[in-house]
């Protein structure tokens, strides 16, 4: 059996067991990427690289599995998302503890423990056991990744805690100094893992700092003997930075403060530590109790006088005495005008030295900048794993629709029929036959108890009180400021018991604007929404009465216009409000929605010979355009009043109370230009949405908002803004001239509807 | 060593180290709003006794938070006009500051996903290219010619049935926005006092004469709030009301790739947008959070809704990595649109209203406020959107900027 070996910019690069990328890299005396100490830890960008496919991998952290392929980013751009990669497979788990700690060092164990001796749940997570801890937010939650084999493959945990514990630990300061772009460099953490993996690091220098700093506590003392490496030159000299062997890119000794180089294979760079507290600093608010050397006040480095600062954006040292030269004097001017410290490291590496670069021209030491979440990067696709933007509905008669070859839209969260393939057979359906269209997407609502007609009072511009029971009666709804919010049907069915019925888009919101009211105000009534237990039917068209007689309603039992009643229709128990938006007379059957096929077909049935089809939205809003009805948030605006879309009808000022009257009546006199106009013009029907002027080339004073040819009528038929006055009687629609005409444009005295 | 460090304007800081005891014009907030506003008082009107005052660094509010979107596509004439002057005004903004703010042209699509919001976006290209902002509604093909990564099948549940069109977008760096403007008015004799918080303002009768900052008052013949989050405090200490809830608007960038996406692909249905930046780094937004607050924090659950949005349309985008997040706090009018110039309090004028678009808007208002303060009467372009059309019943309602953008 060959060796293991993945693909590394072309070569074939042996896999020993447990080696990780970047460690395959290392053993074939390689730089993972291009240059730059390793930590080897997590912390820096500088063995990021692409690995089958995904770019912006830190190989250090990516187990090395046989067959992979890796490639360097280009040195000098960055990489392209266009290598092809599997598809993410990602498992996503919700998971609840006491505490967290996150880091399984010696001050997290200790912090497990005492957190398992007080009894709580306590769940520890740390990089080098696979689980990174990649963001912190509000919650406090944790967003944890468990790396897997592959880079496309992980498994995501939601972690909702009580009490976060930071045992991060400290990462190592990687060195600002010529030459720190070369390969070969090490943190002592690194050298020391790059040893245990069997590679020989030759001959190592150990750079110290320049002005050895006391050790801040035992903490950090312990910490530090028990990662470091012991010098290999045995005795400390000035050194002022790293030199190159030949133009090979790789370290070749260290330069000394006089003129002198200490040749090396290898440098490890002692320099100091700083917390690894970026998790704490991305959640503003959020308790979180950092132990151990994550929560030591390391010393800063030296001030940076030449080198890379910013590994992840490029950012030398020159750039920062630029910037301080030019006026952006503190750490976040600094930062933003160099770009610093928004790589893929977040500042781990140069918070340090950008710190103490300010500390030093300005003689106070600012604190670290704001973490940013993430603090290692997510992929959208982890992200987006288990989430879901909207559930999209589907009517109860969704596979009726999809059998009769519908073409289906979205529409406020539902799929629903906008054609049957012929909008004009379907509309001629509704005006000389019968046809139906399914509204089971209406919002539904059972309102009752001892103060529902109190409730509706307040609610409704429109009296309520006066409505007969088995009567119904077309409303609207304001806001406080007097504005439409929705409109749609009542119906009485007894003193304190109504169904109220709302469009398909407000539907959704009109429950909750309903209870929030209903507390409120503190009413006795009680609230049902039906929208998705019950389905309904609109069956419209000269031939309704007849096809429902069919179905077992004689004559005299059928509601008037403005009545409904309960009927059992082919069997099924209907509530058959009497009503029309086509124009035609309409009957809407609401029904339980394990009925809804079966009601369906039999109409369809029986149907039949009548001519029956059903007909979409497409048709439906061509027809009751014909009457002038206005479908809100389409013929409205956010802020359309009663008086501007013609319908004070619906509004009774002389009641008491009711949403929006006190915003009306303090309108009422100001001068208001803008008015919703029906309009009709010769011709195809503009697009809806095209802009209105009073005169041809004069400016634009509102657009369309619905338009329609009519068949029936032989011209088109409009709705739109004139938001300017004087009004005029004519207007120019895509240089077409257009004329204001009274509205229903089709059976103004509404005959077809009541008959 | 890395082509975006900023080296080519400086910040000629003034040469005193406190406040003067009273200013011309004292403009609360050094964001881009305010800084804009000094620029145009000091370069088209000679006014150079200005103070600006900010609580933190300049540009450290929603001018160094946002997505640098520069589009003119609004809803309604009025509004359209404004972005216009504001979108031809940031196109000569580099020659006129000879600054760098890395303007680009990134065109935008606005994409449909449904008959009804392809009627809207319909309707957007047809009132702007009427308003003389070049627009059209293209279909799906051309959708794909412009953005290859595009799956017009929208993850089969959001397929693409066109989009509106707005060649002339745009983004630029927004911190450099603001130091472009500061180094103008610096230049000019114009102070800028970073960390100065103005706690009150002073009051003589009706009128407001000054600031009250931290450090002692500075009286003041005009105060233009521009401050970004916190102006129904600021308008609350002259004793004016606004119509306006403050809410939270996260992004994020990702890692930084190379340059593969020609412009700005916004979706109507989703509402969630990106672009990718000079630097190659992908911006993602979507809708300010639903519930007000003031709280500059990131949520998983946004970023999760914005991520499973950019995938279904772009797929490519599932293995970028989500870099960093932050959060502007928005001043939101009940009409989405912004409110400017006179508050019925003399002596105190507004700019706010901002909402998630104010970084386009920046220069036009700048600029139109500076004429305000220098003449005493209020420019046609923004006589619309005075605080009293609320009381008037003449809000500016406008669906092209509510949620998003």
């Amino acid at each position: 059996m060959s060796e293991p070996t993945l693909h590394y910019d072309g070569d074939e690069l042996p896999i020993a067991d447990g080696d990780t990328v970047a460690l395959v890299a290392l053993r074939a005396g390689q730089h993972p990427a291009h240059g730059g100490t390793l930590c080897l830890s997590g912390d820096c960008g500088n063995c990021v690289a692409d690995v089958d496919g995904v770019p912006w991998i830190r190989t250090c952290q990516q187990p090395a599995t046989p067959g992979m392929t890796v490639r360097r980013h280009p040195a000098a751009s960055a990489p392209p998302t266009t290598s092809p990669c599997a598809p993410a497979e990602v498992t996503v788990r919700h998971t609840h503890a006491d505490v967290v700690v996150v880091g399984a060092g010696e001050s997290g164990r200790a912090a497990a423990a005492a957190g398992r001796a007080a009894g709580q749940a306590v769940t520890v997570f740390d990089a080098t056991d696979g689980a990174e801890v990649m963001a912190m937010f509000a919650g406090p939650q944790l967003v944890v990744r468990h790396r897997r084999a592959t880079v496309t493959e992980t498994t995501i945990e939601q972690v909702h805690a009580h009490r976060v514990v930071l045992a991060t630990g400290a990462a190592e300061l990687q060195p600002v100094c010529p030459g720190d772009r070369l390969e070969g460099l090490y943190t002592p953490k690194a050298a020391a893992a790059v040893v245990a993996a069997g590679i020989d690091l030759g001959r190592t220098v150990t750079l110290l700092p320049h002005h050895p700093p006391a050790p801040a506590s035992s903490v950090e003392e312990q910490n530090a003997t028990s990662a470091s490496v012991p010098p290999q030159n045995g005795g400390v000299r000035e050194w002022v930075g790293l030199v190159g062997r030949g133009s090979s890119g790789a370290v070749g000794g260290v330069a000394l403060a006089d003129g002198s180089v200490v040749p090396a294979d290898s440098v490890i760079v002692d320099l100091g530590r700083s917390p690894r507290d970026l998790l704490a600093r991305m959640a503003p608010g959020v308790p979180v109790e950092i132990v151990g050397p994550a929560a030591v006040a390391h010393p800063l480095p030296d001030p940076p006088v030449a080198g890379m600062v910013c590994p992840c954006s490029k950012v030398i040292v020159e750039d920062l005495d630029g910037v301080w030269a030019k006026g952006f004097r503190e750490l976040e001017l600094v930062k933003r005008a160099a770009l610093c410290g928004t790589g893929t490291c977040q500042g781990t590496v140069c918070n340090p030295h950008l710190r103490a670069f300010v500390a030093a021209r300005s003689g106070s030491t600012p604190e670290p900048f704001t973490g940013r979440p993430a603090a290692r990067p997510i992929s959208l696709a982890e992200a987006a794993a288990g989430y879901e933007v909207e559930v999209l509905r589907r009517t109860p008669l969704h596979d009726e629709h999809v059998a009769a070859g519908a073409t289906l839209d979205r529409f406020g969260g539902w799929y629903r029929p906008w054609n049957y393939g012929d909008v004009e057979a379907e509309y001629w359906a509704v005006r000389n036959d019968v046809s139906i269209g399914d509204v089971s997407t209406l919002g539904k609502m059972l309102v009752s108890g001892p103060d529902a007609v109190e409730l509706l009072e307040r609610l409704y511009p429109n009296h309520v009180h006066d409505i007969r029971i088995g009567r119904s009666r077309y409303v609207i709804n304001l806001n406080e400021r007097g504005h439409i919010l929705d409109d749609g049907m009542i119906c009485r069915e007894g003193e304190t018991r109504f169904l109220l019925t709302w469009t398909s888009g407000g539907a959704s919101v009109a429950e909750m604007w309903v209870r929030d009211w209903v507390e409120t105000w503190g009413l006795r009534v009680h609230v049902l929404d039906r929208t998705v237990s019950h389905g309904a039917i609109n069956v419209t068209g000269p031939k309704a009465a007849a096809l429902l007689a069919r179905l077992g309603i004689g004559g005299g039992e059928l509601p008037r216009f403005l009545e409904h009643r309960h009927l059992t229709i082919a069997g099924i128990p209907c509530h058959v409000m009497r009503l029309s938006f086509t124009g035609e007379a309409s009957f809407e059957l609401h029904h339980q929605i394990d009925r809804s096929v079966e009601l369906w077909q039999a109409l369809l049935h029986h149907g039949a010979d009548l001519g029956i089809r059903p007909h979409g939205l497409q048709a439906l809003f061509g027809l009751r355009l014909e009457k002038g009805h206005i479908i809100v948030a389409q013929d409205t605006e956010l802020d359309s009043s009663p008086r501007r879309v013609n319908m004070d009808w619906a509004v009774k000022l002389d009641k008491a109370d009711f949403l929006g009257r006190a915003a009306l009546i303090r309108t009422a006199g100001l001068p208001d230009e803008r008015r919703l106009f029906g309009l009709t013009m010769a011709g195809p029907a503009p697009l809806e949405g095209s802009v209105v002027r009073q005169q041809a080339d004069g400016e634009v004073v509102g657009h369309v908002t619905s338009s329609w040819w009519s068949p029936l009528l032989d011209r088109t038929v409009l709705l739109g803004w004139q938001k300017r006055a004087p009004h005029t009687d004519r207007v120019w629609i895509d240089g077409r001239p257009a004329d204001v005409a009274p509205t229903p444009f089709y059976d103004p005295e509404g005959r077809r509807a009541r008959g | 060593m890395n082509e975006f460090v900023e080296t080519l304007l400086d910040l000629p800081w003034q040469a005193d180290h406190a406040p003067k005891a009273a200013y011309d014009v004292v403009i609360i907030g050094g964001g881009g709003h305010g800084l804009a506003t000094a620029y145009y008082l000091a370069t088209r009107h000679g006014i150079t006794n200005v103070a600006v005052l900010d609580a933190s660094y300049i540009g450290a509010g929603n001018t160094g938070r946002n997505t640098t979107i520069i589009r003119a596509n609004y809803g309604i004439p009025e509004s359209v006009a404004f972005y216009r002057h504001s979108l031809h005004m940031y196109a000569d903004l580099e020659a006129e500051t000879g600054c760098w703010i890395m303007h680009a042209n990134r065109p935008q699509l606005w994409m449909a996903h449904s008959v009804s919001t392809a009627r809207t976006e319909q309707a957007r290209a047809l009132m702007n290219e009427a308003c003389g902002v070049p627009s059209r509604f293209i279909g799906p093909d051309e959708c794909a010619e412009i953005v290859p990564q595009l799956d017009l099948t929208g993850g089969g549940r959001y397929p693409i049935h066109g989009a509106s069109f707005h060649p002339e977008a745009a983004t630029a760096r927004h911190d450099r926005v603001a130091w472009a403007y500061a180094q103008g008015a610096l230049r000019r004799g114009v102070h800028i006092w970073q960390h100065t918080p103005v706690v009150d303002l002073l009051r003589s009768g009706d009128r407001v004469t000054g600031v009250q900052t931290a450090a002692g008052p500075i009286r003041a013949g005009t105060v233009l709030s521009a401050v970004g989050g916190n102006v129904t405090t600021v308008a609350g200490w002259a004793g004016v009301r606004l119509p306006i809830r403050t809410h939270a608007l996260q992004a994020f960038v990702t890692n930084a790739y190379a340059q593969e996406f020609p412009g700005v692909v916004s979706s109507n249905d989703l509402v969630f947008y990106v672009s990718q930046g000079p630097r190659g780094q992908f911006l993602m937004g979507a809708e300010f959070d639903r519930y007000a607050s003031y709280q500059q924090a990131t949520s998983y659950t946004y970023v999760q809704s914005v991520a499973r949005k950019a995938i279904t349309v772009l797929p490519f985008l599932a293995k970028a990595r989500i870099l960093r997040g932050w959060t502007g706090i928005c001043d939101v009018s009940t009409d989405f649109s912004p409110i400017l110039g006179d508050t019925g309090v003399d002596g105190f004028l507004l700019s706010t209203g901002w909402g998630t678009w104010g970084f386009k808007a920046i220069p036009a208002a700048g600029e139109q406020l500076a004429l305000r303060i220098a003449t005493g009467a209020t420019p046609a372009l923004i006589a619309p959107f005075g605080l009293d059309r609320f009381a008037k019943e003449a809000a500016m309602a406008d669906p092209s900027s509510a949620g998003t953008r």
